[in-house]
C-alpha cells in the first residue's frame, strides 16, 4: 500500500520514549526514499504517455491523469514523513545540545543511535549555541530551574569532629550537632548518610 | 528543549509558580538590627526589632530560617477568614471569592518554614485544602460556559488555579473556535506541526499529544 | 500584597504592582512570562537587557567584596539569593527567546517584522540555526528526492505557498491580566461573543481583570503593555 512504509517510520519515532532517541532506521528511510523513486518514476512514465497520446496532462480528466495525480501526492506523503523523522529527531538532537553539548562529548551511548549527519548536526548547533553565548559574554544553559536558598538547616548524623574545613566555614560536626551549611557543601556529606537536611 | 510536542515551552512549572509568588510581599517582625538592603529587586528595611516591615516572602523564609524573624501570616489566612471565604465558595456556583493570585504558593511556603507563626496552623491548613478543592471542582464544571468566544474573564482565580485549567481550557477553546470558524482555521492540528504533521487524513487525536 | 495592615483586596493589589513595577527586575519578569506565554516570538526587550546586565554585573562586584572582606555572611547570603534570583529571570528569558527561534526559525525568516524583533546575537543565532538545519536535512532527506521535491519550504515545485513551514499558532488560547484599561475590542463581528458575563459585541479589560483570550486579536494590547500573560 502506497505510504505504509513512511507510516511505518514515523510510528516508529512516536511510538519512542518521550526525548529519546532510537538508532536511527537507515534501512526503512532508504526504503522509502526508493519508492520515492519509484513514484517517480511512473509518474513520469503516465505522463509520457499521456503526451504521446496528444492529451493535455494537467486537464485531461483520464485514468491515467489520476494515476499520475495518486504517484504524485503519495511521494508528498512520503516526503513529509521522511521530514518529519528528521526534523523530529532534530529536535531532540537539539535538546541534547543544550543539555551537554556545550560542556563536553556525548556518551557513546547516545552517540550510536545518530546518523552520521545527526552527529554533525548536533556538533554544529552546539557551537552555534556557544557563539551566541560568547557574543553575549552570558551563559544561558546554566540556572535552568529557579534559584532555591543557598544555605540549608543539616542535622549531623555521625560525629564528624571538627576536621572538616567547607567553603566558608569550620566548626565541630559532632553527632546530632545542627548547622546552616551551604547546599553545595553539605550535598556530600547528605548523599552519604552523614547529615540529613532539616525542613522548617 | 524545543520539542515540537513539548507543551512546556509556553507553561510555568511548579517550580516557576513558587518562584513568581516568592516575590509577594509580606510583613516580618525582625529579632535582629540590620541596614537596609539595596537589591536588585528593590530596597529593603531598615530591620528593627519588633518593629513590623514588609519583605518579599523568599527574604521572609531566608530571615525565618536563620532565625532572624517572625512571619505575620497575612490577615486572609486566619480561620475566620478562610471560613467566610469557603463558605462563600460552596455558595456560588459560578464565581469565585477574592483570594491573592498566589494564595496557593504563599501558603505551602509558610506552612514549610513558619508553622510556629501561624496560629492554628492545622485548622488553616484544612481549609486552605478544602477551598482549593471546592475551586479546582468549580473550574472544570465551570467550562461549559467557555464555548464559541474569544474571550472570557475568569475573576478571582488564582495561578494554580490557571495553571491546572490552561492546558484543557486553551485546547477546548480552539477546539470551540475552529469549529465556529472553519474557515479561519482550516486545519489547527497541521498549521500547529507544520513540517512535521504526517499527512492530512490521518486520525487525529487532538487531546493526547 | 499587604498583609500585615488591612483586608487584602484587589485596590490594593494594583497599588501594589504599580508600586514594584518600577523595578527592572519586575518588567524582567513579566517580559519572561509574556515571552514563556506567548505562542509568537516578541519584540526582545533590549534597553531592559541591558539595564538588567548592569545592575546584575554590579551586584556580582558586591558579592565578591563581601566574599574577600569577610563581610557578615549572612548579609551576604542574602544578596547573594537577589542575584541568584535576577540571573535566573535574565537567563530564562533569553532562553525562552532562543528556543522559540530555533522551533520557528524559516517563519521568522519569511518576514522581516519577525526578524526585525530579534537581537543582534539573536538574528546570527537564527542565521546559523537555519544553515546548520538545512544542511542537515538537505544531506539526510532532500538531495535523494527526484528533483521537483527537493524544496526545504515546499512539498513540491507546483506548491505556491510555503507550506512545509511550521507557524506559531495564533489563534492558541492565553490567560491575560490587565495592567491599563484596554480600549473595546469588537472580535470578530457580531458572532464572537466575550463572555460569560458580557454578551455585547465589544469586549473591554480594566485593571486587575483575568481573562483566558484568544492571542490573535489581543496581540497589540500585549505589545502596548495594557495586558500582560501570566
Amino acid at each position: 500500500m502506497h505510504g505504509r512504509k513512511a507510516y511505518e517510520l514515523v510510528k516508529e519515532f512516536a511510538s519512542g520514549e518521550k526525548g529519546h532517541l532510537k538508532i536511527f532506521n537507515n534501512e526503512l528511510f532508504e526504503r522509502v526514499i526508493e519508492e520515492c523513486n519509484e513514484h517517480h518514476n511512473a509518474l513520469q512514465s503516465l505522463i509520457r504517455k499521456m503526451q504521446e497520446e496528444g492529451l493535455e496532462v494537467l486537464t485531461a480528466r483520464t485514468a491515467d491523469h489520476y494515476g499520475a495525480l495518486i504517484h504524485h501526492l503519495s511521494l508528498i506523503r512520503n516526503k513529509r514523513c521522511l521530514m518529519a523523522y528528521v526534523y523530529n529527531r532534530a529536535d531532540i538532537i537539539r535538546d541534547l545540545a543544550w543539555k551537554v553539548g556545550l560542556l563536553h562529548e556525548l556518551p557513546r551511548e547516545i552517540q550510536e543511535k545518530f546518523s552520521d549527519s545527526e552527529e554533525q548536526y548536533f556538533k554544529d548547533h552546539s557551537k552555534s549555541l556557544k557563539s551566541y553565548m560568547s557574543q553575549l559574554s552570558l551563559n544561558v544553559n546554566v540556572d535552568m530551574v529557579p534559584p532555591k536558598d543557598p544555605y540549608i538547616k543539616v542535622r549531623v548524623l555521625e560525629d564528624l569532629g571538627s576536621g572538616i574545613i567547607l567553603s566558608d566555614k569550620s566548626a565541630n560536626f559532632a553527632r546530632h550537632s545542627m548547622h546552616f551549611l551551604k547546599r553545595t557543601d553539605a550535598e556530600q556529606y547528605i548523599a552519604r548518610g552523614l547529615m540529613e537536611e532539616l525542613t522548617s | 528543549m524545543a520539542g515540537q510536542s513539548d507543551p512546556h515551552i509556553s507553561l510555568f512549572s511548579a517550580e516557576e509558580v513558587e518562584f513568581m509568588a516568592e516575590d509577594e510581599l509580606i510583613e516580618i517582625v525582625p529579632n535582629m538590627r540590620m541596614d537596609p538592603l539595596n537589591f536588585i529587586c528593590g530596597d529593603f528595611g531598615p530591620f528593627l526589632p519588633q518593629i513590623a516591615t514588609p519583605v518579599p516572602l523568599w527574604l521572609a523564609v531566608a530571615l525565618k530560617k536563620r532565625g532572624k524573624c517572625a512571619i505575620r501570616p497575612p490577615l486572609w489566612m486566619s480561620v475566620e477568614k478562610l471560613t467566610q471565604v469557603l463558605e462563600g465558595e460552596r455558595d456560588s456556583q459560578g464565581a469565585f471569592q477574592a483570594l491573592p493570585f498566589h494564595y496557593v504558593e504563599i501558603s505551602r511556603l509558610l506552612f514549610d518554614h513558619a508553622r510556629d507563626d501561624i496560629p492554628d496552623m492545622y485548622m488553616v491548613r484544612s481549609l486552605i485544602e478544602d477551598i482549593r478543592d471546592v475551586r479546582v471542582h468549580k473550574v472544570e464544571t465551570s467550562l461549559e460556559k467557555f464555548s464559541g468566544t474569544s474571550a472570557v474573564k475568569i475573576p478571582n482565580l488564582s495561578a494554580m488555579e490557571v495553571n491546572i485549567i490552561r492546558p484543557f481550557v486553551g485546547r477546548a477553546l480552539q477546539a470551540f473556535y475552529k469549529h465556529d470558524n472553519p474557515e479561519k482555521i482550516p486545519d489547527v492540528d497541521r498549521a500547529s506541526s507544520g513540517q512535521t504533521r504526517v499527512a492530512n487524513n490521518e486520525p487525529r487525536r487532538p487531546l493526547r499529544r | 500584597m499587604a498583609s500585615g495592615a488591612g483586608e487584602w483586596s484587589t485596590a490594593q493589589m494594583d497599588d501594589y504592582e504599580t508600586l514594584i513595577s518600577t523595578t527592572d527586575v519586575e518588567l524582567l519578569k513579566r517580559a519572561w512570562r509574556n515571552e514563556k506565554a506567548a505562542p509568537e516570538i516578541l519584540p526582545f526587550e533590549e534597553a531592559l537587557v541591558k539595564r538588567a546586565k548592569e545592575q546584575i554585573q554590579l551586584m556580582e562586584e558586591t558579592v565578591d567584596e563581601f566574599a574577600e572582606s569577610g563581610h557578615d555572611p549572612l548579609i551576604a547570603s542574602l544578596y547573594q539569593m537577589d542575584l541568584d534570583r535576577a540571573q535566573f529571570l535574565l537567563r530564562s528569558y533569553l532562553r525562552v527567546r532562543l528556543q522559540k527561534i530555533e522551533k520557528f526559525m524559516f517563519y521568522i525568516w519569511k518576514s522581516d517584522a519577525y526578524r526585525h524583533r530579534l537581537s543582534t546575537e539573536e538574528e546570527k543565532f537564527g542565521e546559523r540555526c537555519i544553515r546548520d538545519i538545512g544542511k542537515h536535512l538537505e544531506e539526510t532527506v532532500l538531495s535523494k528526492l527526484p528533483d521537483n521535491y527537493q524544496s526545504l519550504l515546499k512539498q513540491s515545485i507546483i506548491s505556491e505557498e510555503d507550506d512545509m513551514v511550521p507557524e506559531p499558532q495564533l489563534d492558541t488560547f492565553v490567560v491575560a491580566k490587565c495592567q491599563r484599561a484596554t480600549r473595546p475590542l469588537f472580535l470578530d463581528g457580531s458572532r464572537q461573543s466575550a463572555g460569560f458575563d458580557n454578551r455585547d459585541d465589544h469586549f473591554q479589560m480594566v485593571p486587575g481583570d483575568l481573562c483566558i483570550l484568544r492571542y490573535r486579536p489581543f496581540q497589540e494590547e500585549l505589545m502596548s503593555g495594557n495586558i500582560s500573560l501570566v
